[in-house]
């Protein structure tokens, strides 16, 4: 016996992650995937309803309908739009936030940095006024007022922001949505107890909520985001366990809201504040990159290369980065922080503050961000951070993993650095997708999971076999965190791609998968596939493009996966979200959709057969644009 | 039909209960040297003061009466005749029959060192005299040493650290338990035994016990020059079939009475089954012997087929584990290794067959290895760890009892 | 004798079987109040899970021939030669674990102390019969005269 938790713990993708993750003697999810191996099969056909007292019901050969009547369709559709409404709200309280946050600034006059997206949003929004500030605030004020719509008023923007072909289907499905808050409160009133029982109606209900967090969640984060930090500028960065400094005291941050950040990561080159880490024996503070919020800052990590250490892990490496020792202290602000990083932060005496107490985690410090006050709370931060490192440094083993990784992942990859780097228009893109020399595009997207092959699997497994086929693959979500610890996203990934993709990568030195950082980031790649669209005046489901999410994990996956097919797309799954247990609904996501908005689902865990049928669709929609 | 079972313990006790089953009929005498019919294996329970002799009685206090069986018991067969079919027991009396199943199992060996085969404080471990007879002559401040540190010597060593009696664990071998453990699994065992009392001398041989004038032992020598002083010697050395009444008597032995696959002696209507054929020395092997001798007895022609026998469970202080097979690997072994803080575990794999095992820690649901090794199933060595009885389910339809589909 | 017969294509994995036997074994428990997670939190039957091959339910056999009685060195294991029923003797048990290691179908295995052994019991004491059988669902396992 050693003093390893336990022998038994998934696969990962990534080979020194997983012998890693197996050496160490604090419980990680990875070895709890062995205890939760038999899964319900109810749970999974997603017919088991627990909406009142006479349940649990189960849809079984003796008992086909809930005791209230409700079929496997009605059970199933439920269920579904529950789990929408609450993704949606999770990427609404993000884009409030972000909008209140740019609004405060611009009110303070603080620091704008990225004048040309502050620029694009004015003239998307209609907004004319030349002082920064003024529009900023009424760039801001035009997004909150269009959350806080109650449901039955339009949000104004949609039209604004969405691809005009896509906005009249969607008004002909009648699936506008109003005010994104309230839609997301009558998703759940919907799916109630013995309220709407009509799947088809819910369905569609789904897909309103798809674009409300599509458009405002995913696309309208993005680009504030940007005015706030900065524009993403590609370069190449260094990711994996190997960033963490032990020389440094350490933050890791976990969520999604890189705006709460922005005034700690200024203070955090300011001379008192390296001062004082100098002080407790550190030659200064550094953020190490963790889940989504950490691929933001490595996207925009051009603008503050001297705090960024670089991106350490995504949602399913965030314990082992804990476990390697050398972080002092987890600030987290939203999901994708598992609850699994509580114990190993008490066993390595790590100082956790929770930002919005939307994530408060059981053992964390709560310290919910308010703007007005963020000086002293980013100095009483600072200084709870600076006094865990001198606690705990002498006490803790330090167990760095300076070989994993790699120092050359292409990142800063966004709608507008793409095409700046093509020469300011899509059209040499264009060219080498009618050519051939590109097939198409797949966005692979979404999270890790540890199911489907292990952490990472699907995910790796699946872009390796689109690469191969010539198809270029685009990447945001925890799922570019795996793929870019493998190399993927190194320029030397080339050699994996099909023989023209490989050209074309070796002689721009990209790689065959672009990273185009957070999960928000799918809001990018909907503003790619749009401007794609519109230089060669088609609709989007026309597009030899399409959207795979293999290991998608939570709710936000879901509705993100709702605005895709909103879009028209062609969405992959790995694992079924919990649907199958209703005929219909497979029937309309796998059939039906085609019809509806030009979308279609797409479930399977095998990455050879996926892909072959991802370049089929491909090849189908070429096809249909006579290329 | 007039039967004779000689041994009332596993063997025994399992192939009358078998015949009973069958057969309502026949006159069964069974005879013993013992007085009581116990479990050997538990008795390290009444040395250690947890467990009454009547509580080990494995067979239950109304077996004879349940079995109609007659007993004789604390009589010792002397002789016997095959040809008369006769036996001979030591007080004289002689009995007929028609068939005959020796049992007589297994006795202790004092290996020839100068001093112990004389000494009268020198005892080995096999059945409730013995407990008995160290009993007596244990006192709080003993001075115990056992030599040998096998199954026996162990469950002796746990039996006086619960009394709180101060023991020493002589072995020759660099771990305890070398038949069925290997360094680091042996540790776990000895790090639980120091801590509870024992001490051990391990790479280390007995080369004579100093006597004194009473011819009791005071102090062991050891070849390493050590020497060890004892109020107690208790040996832990192995067994040996119980087979010296049979001299004389044309039942051919080697090592132990050699049978067939029915069970039978070289003589006619003559079995043996249990410790004394020397085909194993576990209890439940001894149980299954029995019980095929005794169908054999009554006429039904059953091979003795399931002949594995290299197989252990230890369970001390809480820590369980289970040894397989063989498990010092050739050179030319794949040895798989998984180990965490509750477990460990080693898989012996040659030519993709698994050759021997050691699970450490927990022994949930394992049961189905042995069935691996017995039927020589080719395994891979990357998943060897993940291998479930879910891997070989199979279920009999008609009256859906499991089977191992290999 | 009586037997819980299964059919693995019904399974569904959701482990009521498991909450039942547990539940059927915790004095006073039942399904809202079981304890799932304490030192009594033991189950008699096992569900693996394979991907693509479904759910596999192991529930003990009560065998014709039954090993974990052949390897009993303490007669708590024995086969009622009138229910047909192999029955479990704590009291009489030696924690040997040797019937842990005969069942061929690795059905048994030890409490968390591994002082006492974890075996089906076919709810004897219950009228309705055992516990795993009523809480299952699917009909996936059922009792039935062999
Ligand atoms: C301390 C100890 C612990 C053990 N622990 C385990 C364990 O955990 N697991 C395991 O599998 N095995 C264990 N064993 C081994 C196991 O006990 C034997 O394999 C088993 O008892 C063999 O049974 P048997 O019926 O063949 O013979 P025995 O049990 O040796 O019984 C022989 C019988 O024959 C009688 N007899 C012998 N000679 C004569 C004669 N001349 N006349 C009349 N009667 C005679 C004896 O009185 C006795 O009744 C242990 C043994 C010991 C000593
Ligand atoms: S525990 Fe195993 S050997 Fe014993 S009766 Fe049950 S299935 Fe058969």
């Amino acid at each position: 016996m050693n003093s390893n938790f336990s022998c038994k713990t998934c696969q990962s993708a990534d080979q020194s992650l997983e012998n890693f993750i197996s050496g160490l003697s604090v419980e990680t999810s990875h070895h709890r995937v062995e205890g939760q191996s038999v899964k319900c099969g109810f749970g999974l056909q997603g017919i088991c309803c627990r909406l009142c007292s006479n349940g649990p019901c189960r849809i079984t050969p003796n008992g086909q309908k809930g005791i209230c009547g409700a079929t496997a369709d009605t059970i199933v559709a439920r269920n579904f739009l529950r789990a929408v409404a609450a993704g949606s709200g999770c990427y609404i309280h993000v884009i409030e936030n972000t909008a209140l946050m740019l609004k405060k600034t611009a009110q303070t006059k603080g620091l704008l940095k990225g004048k040309n997206t502050l620029k694009k949003l004015a003239d998307i929004f209609g907004i004319q006024e030349t002082d920064q500030y003024l529009c900023a605030e009424k760039v801001a004020d035009a997004v909150l007022s269009d959350l806080y719509k109650p449901d039955y008023v339009k949000m104004e923007l949609v039209e604004k922001l969405a691809y005009a072909p896509r906005y009249k289907r969607w008004m002909e499905l009648d699936i506008l949505p109003g005010g994104a808050k309230s839609e997301v409160f009558a998703g759940v009133v919907k799916t109630s107890t013995n309220l709407n029982s009509d799947p088809v109606n819910m369905y569609l209900n789904c897909l309103k909520l798809g674009i409300s967090t599509g458009l405002y969640g995913l696309t309208l984060t993005n680009l504030l985001n940007d005015v706030l930090l900065g524009e993403p500028a590609i370069r190449l960065a260094p990711v994996g366990l190997r960033v963490i400094n032990p020389d440094y005291i350490n933050i890791m941050i976990t969520g999604h809201q890189h705006s709460i950040f922005t005034y700690l990561q200024e203070r955090l080159t300011d001379k008192d504040v390296i001062e004082k880490a100098q002080k407790a024996g550190a030659k200064g503070f550094k953020l190490v990159g963790c889940t989504c919020v950490g691929q933001d800052l490595q996207l925009r990590g051009q603008h503050y290369q001297e705090v960024f250490d670089g991106h350490a892990g995504n949602n399913f490496t965030s314990e082992a980065i804990l476990a390697t020792g050398g972080i002092d202290a987890v600030l987290s602000e939203f999901n994708c922080t598992l609850p699994g990083i509580e114990p190993i932060c008490d066993e390595l005496l790590i100082k956790q503050i929770c930002l919005d107490d939307v994530a408060k985690k059981a053992n964390a410090e709560l310290k919910p961000f308010v703007f007005e006050k963020r000086e002293e709370q980013v100095e009483e931060i600072l200084d709870a951070i600076t006094e865990s490192y001198i606690n705990r440094r002498s006490k803790v083993e330090i167990n760095l993993q300076p070989e994993h990784g790699n120092n050359d992942t292409l990142t800063g990859v966004s709608e507008t650095s793409l095409k700046d780097f093509l020469g300011g228009s899509w059209k040499p893109l264009i060219d080498l997708i009618v050519s051939g020399d590109i097939k198409g595009i797949a966005g692979v997207v979404g999270c890790s999971s540890l199911t489907a092959g292990g952490h990472d699997v699907l995910t790796v497994d699946l872009v390796k076999e689109l690469i191969s086929k010539d198809i270029l693959v685009l990447s945001a979500g925890c799922s570019s965190g795996g793929l870019e610890n493998v190399g993927l996203m190194s320029p030397s990934a080339a050699s994996l791609a099909g023989p023209k993709l490989r050209a074309i990568c070796e002689k721009l030195k990209i790689p065959p998968v672009l990273n185009f950082g957070p999960c928000l980031a799918i809001g990018r790649l909907e503003l790619v596939a749009t401007e794609l669209a519109e230089s060669l005046g088609i609709d989007i489901p026309q597009l030899p493009l399409v959207l795979s999410a293999p290991q998608w994990l939570e709710e936000q996956a879901l509705a993100d996966g709702a605005f895709g097919l909103a879009l028209g797309l062609p969405l992959h799954l790995g694992l079924p979200p919990f649907v199958t247990g209703s005929s219909l609904a497979v029937e309309v996501f796998t059939e039906n959709m085609k019809e509806l908005t030009g979308g279609q689902l797409i479930i399977d865990d095998n990455a050879k057969q996926a892909a072959d049928t991802l370049e089929g669709i491909i090849l189908a929609k070429r096809q249909g644009l006579n290329i | 039909m007039k039967i004779l079972v000689i041994g009332a313990s596993a063997a025994g006790i399992s192939a009358i209960k078998s015949m009973r089953e069958m057969d309502q009929d026949a006159q069964i005498t069974m005879i013993s040297k013992e007085k009581n019919i116990h479990s050997r294996c538990m008795l390290h329970h009444c040395l250690s003061g947890h467990r009454s002799q009547e509580s080990i009685d494995f067979a239950g206090s109304n077996f004879c009466a349940d079995q109609s069986v007659n007993w004789l018991k604390g009589v010792a067969v002397a002789g016997i005749d095959p040809q008369k079919k006769m036996v001979m027991l030591e007080d004289g009396q002689k009995l007929t029959f028609d068939k005959l199943l020796i049992a007589t199992g297994a006795a202790y060996f004092i290996p020839p060192v100068p001093g112990l085969r004389e000494a009268k404080n020198v005892f080995g471990f096999r059945d409730l005299a013995d407990v008995k007879k160290i009993d007596a002559l244990l006192k709080a401040d003993s001075r115990v040493v056992i030599i040998g540190s096998g199954l026996v010597g162990m469950d002796v060593a746990s039996a006086l650290n619960e009394r709180g009696i101060k023991n020493t664990v002589v072995e020759m071998m660099p771990n305890i338990l070398p038949m069925q453990l290997d360094q680091p699994s042996a540790r776990v065992y000895q790090t639980l035994f120091e801590k509870n009392g024992s001490d051990f001398l391990l790479s280390e041989k007995v080369v004579e016990l100093k006597l004194d004038e009473n011819k009791i032992g005071t102090s062991l020598m050891l070849e390493s020059g050590k020497s060890l002083e004892a109020d107690l010697v208790i040996v832990a050395a192995g067994v040996r079939p119980q087979t010296d009444f049979l001299e004389g008597s044309g039942i051919v032995c080697d090592r132990g009475i050699v049978v067939d696959d029915k069970m039978q002696t070289s003589q006619p209507d003559i079995y043996a089954a249990g410790d004394v054929t020397g085909l194993s020395g576990i209890w439940p092997n001894a149980m299954k012997q029995g019980r095929v001798a005794a169908q054999n007895i009554l006429g039904q022609a059953v091979s003795y087929e399931d002949r594995y026998a290299i197989k252990n469970t230890i369970n001390f202080y809480g820590c369980p584990t289970l040894s397989l097979g063989k498990i010092s690997p050739d050179e030319d072994t794949k040895v798989c290794l998984q180990e965490d803080r509750n477990t460990y575990q080693k898989i012996l794999i040659k030519n993709q067959m698994i050759e021997g095992l050691i699970l450490q820690g927990n022994l949930d649901h394992v049961g189905f290895w042995q069935e691996l090794i017995k039927n020589k199933v080719v395994v891979d060595e990357d998943t060897v760890f993940d291998i479930k009885y879910s891997d070989f389910y199979a279920v009999n339809e008609k009256n859906g009892s499991f089977e191992v589909a290999i | 004798m009586k037997r819980i017969m299964i059919d693995r294509e019904k399974c569904d994995g959701c482990l009521n079987c498991t909450i039942a036997c547990i539940s059927a074994h915790q004095e006073g428990s039942n399904f809202y109040t079981a304890d799932l997670t304490g030192k009594t939190a033991d189950s008699r039957n096992k569900i693996y899970f394979k991907e693509k091959e479904g759910y596999f339910p192991i529930f003990c056999r009560h065998c014709d021939e039954p090993e974990c009685v052949m390897s009993c060195m303490s007669g708590a294991l024995s086969k009622d030669s009138i229910s047909g029923l192999v029955n479990y003797d704590a009291d009489k048990c030696g924690s040997c674990l040797m019937c842990v290691m005969n069942c061929p179908y690795g059905v048994m295995k030890p409490d968390q102390t591994n002082t006492k052994m974890i075996k089906c019991d076919f709810c004897q004491d219950l009228t309705e019969g055992p516990s795993c059988v009523k809480a299952c669902p699917k009909e996936a396992i059922t009792v039935q005269e062999v």
